[in-house]
């Protein structure tokens, strides 16, 4: 037995793996491309550009785990409250504190205090920790510390719901939590692109954070954000490289990193993270 | 072999090509197309393993190609940059059809269809289909490549942006597990 009868054995015995057609459905293909490009562009956000990062941006560790789970303790209310709110009574309201500069925006929610429960109001489970306040009434009934709805919290500004504010809905706690998480993933990708091949302490960080960042995405992905047409795709690639990040090892070959830097760009992920996420909108970091 | 012929092209014809494209020379648009869809669709179907995937894929690659053609810069061949996008677009979809059936198929189907594979008594082209299956995606690559379609490892090292020497070590590997698989087989190539 000889390495050389072996190869020849492979190769001869694997021209049936997969064996294509003998002829190319040219012309089925050539419509199809014509049709596709006569329809318009794909959607490729900001034109398709693949655009570099500067090697000089970079992020503290400790930033980036404070930044990371900061967005995660966010992303994971906003998203669970939106689903809760959403399976609950529509006569109920939300309190949404919108985001400040320099804080994690807060979006909170408590069980109403009325007189008479309503059919279909939901006691939450647990509102510990939380900065929550919610009214089933809609001019303002008190809550439990007998604060009105609409002035609580540290005396944060807020936006009360008794009545249908653009702002306070569900969908859009759940646009908010989706651009909060765009804006952690960017940060993610751009530290991960400019980040030294040979740092594995890095690797392992980003790991962790991409590990966190996956989970939200796919929450996402199961949220009404996904409904939407150019988000969608956005999350079900930034799922793909989150994956591809989480699964390189300590070992890992510069190959490794390659193929996800190549998934960056050909996708031209970046560039779509960048486009999604409104201008002025609060960046992870 | 039918890799000569594209070989053979050369890089005048290709910037010439290109050019046209770049202008929008539909014609040019077409000869690109029938100069490389044979050589796309054979790849995207020997890592798709399905005629519908390798279409899309193939489409996709050309759709992108045309669009992007005009920042193509001439540092590989236009075969390569093509071959590039071709296994970039087919191992991303891959990747997105195994995550959206692993999401669809119910766990019992999944562990039902594991234990009939294995009390089959599989022959050698399903043994080798199965084997090349659970390589890892570089290896697969690069075995598909180079040992199923002919490429050389300088044309897989342009292709994948992977050094030569990478691409030997990624074949040696995928043919050594291969080996260990396939080892009920082992009269067959030692005789």
């Amino acid at each position: 037995m000889t390495e050389d009868n072996f190869e020849e054995f492979l190769k001869k015995a694997a021209q049936s793996y997969n064996a294509p057609p003998a002829r190319t459905p040219r012309e089925d293909m050539w419509r199809a491309i014509h049709a596709q490009r006569a329809a318009g562009p794909r959607v490729v956000y900001g034109g398709g550009s693949t655009m570099r990062e500067s090697s000089g941006r970079r992020f503290g560790s400790r930033i980036w785990m404070g930044a990371a789970a900061a967005a995660v303790l966010f992303l994971a209310a906003g998203v669970g409250i939106g689903r809760w709110s959403a399976r609950s009574n529509s006569t109920r309201s939300v309190a949404v504190s919108p985001p400040k500069t320099g804080s994690t925006p807060t979006l909170t929610e408590e069980p109403p205090v009325t007189t008479a429960p309503q059919a279909g109001a939901i006691e939450p489970s647990n509102t510990s920790g939380r900065q929550s306040r919610i009214s089933a009434s809609p001019d303002g009934a008190r809550g439990r510390d007998g604060r009105r709805p609409d002035v609580i919290g540290r005396g944060e500004p807020q936006v009360a719901l008794g009545v249908p504010q653009p702002n306070s809905t569900p969908a859009s706690a759940y646009q908010l939590a989706a651009v909060r998480h765009l804006s952690e993933a960017e940060a993610l990708l751009t530290s991960f692109r400019t980040r030294s091949n040979a740092d594995q302490q890095m690797d392992a960080q980003l790991g962790s954070w991409a590990r966190e960042l996956l989970s939200n995405t796919r929450l996402l992905l199961d949220s009404p954000v996904a409904n939407d047409p150019q988000r969608r795709p956005l999350l079900e690639d930034l799922e793909l490289v989150l994956v591809q990040i989480v699964q390189l090892s300590p070992g890992s070959t510069p190959q490794d990193r390659e193929l996800i830097e190549k998934t960056l760009q050909h996708d031209h992920v970046m560039t779509r993270l960048r486009t999604a996420i409104p201008a002025g909108s609060q960046r992870g970091s | 072999m039918e890799m000569v012929a594209y070989e053979s092209r050369s890089s005048v014809n290709d910037t010439q090509l290109i050019t046209r494209v770049v202008a929008g020379d539909a014609a040019a648009e077409r000869e690109l197309y029938e100069t490389y869809v044979d050589r796309i669709y054979r790849l995207a179907f020997r890592l798709a393993g399905e005629d519908e995937l390798a279409r899309d894929f193939t489409q996709a690659t050309f759709i992108r190609a045309f669009e992007k053609i005009g920042t193509f810069r001439g540092e590989s061949s236009l075969s390569t940059w093509l071959h590039s996008i071709g296994v970039s677009v087919a191992l991303n979809g891959l990747r997105k059809t195994k995550r959206l059936r692993n999401r669809e198929a119910p766990m019992e189907e999944g562990l039902t269809i594991g234990a009939s594979r294995t009390e089959a008594e599989p022959d050698l082209k399903e043994r080798m289909a199965r084997a090349i299956d659970a390589l890892s995606d570089k290896y697969r690559t690069v075995f598909v490549m180079h040992d199923v379609e002919g490429y050389t490892h300088e044309e897989i090292s342009g292709t994948l942006n992977i050094p030569i020497g990478t691409s030997k070590s990624h074949l040696f590997q995928a043919r050594s597990k291969l080996r260990v698989a396939l080892a009920d087989f082992a009269p067959e190539w030692a005789s």
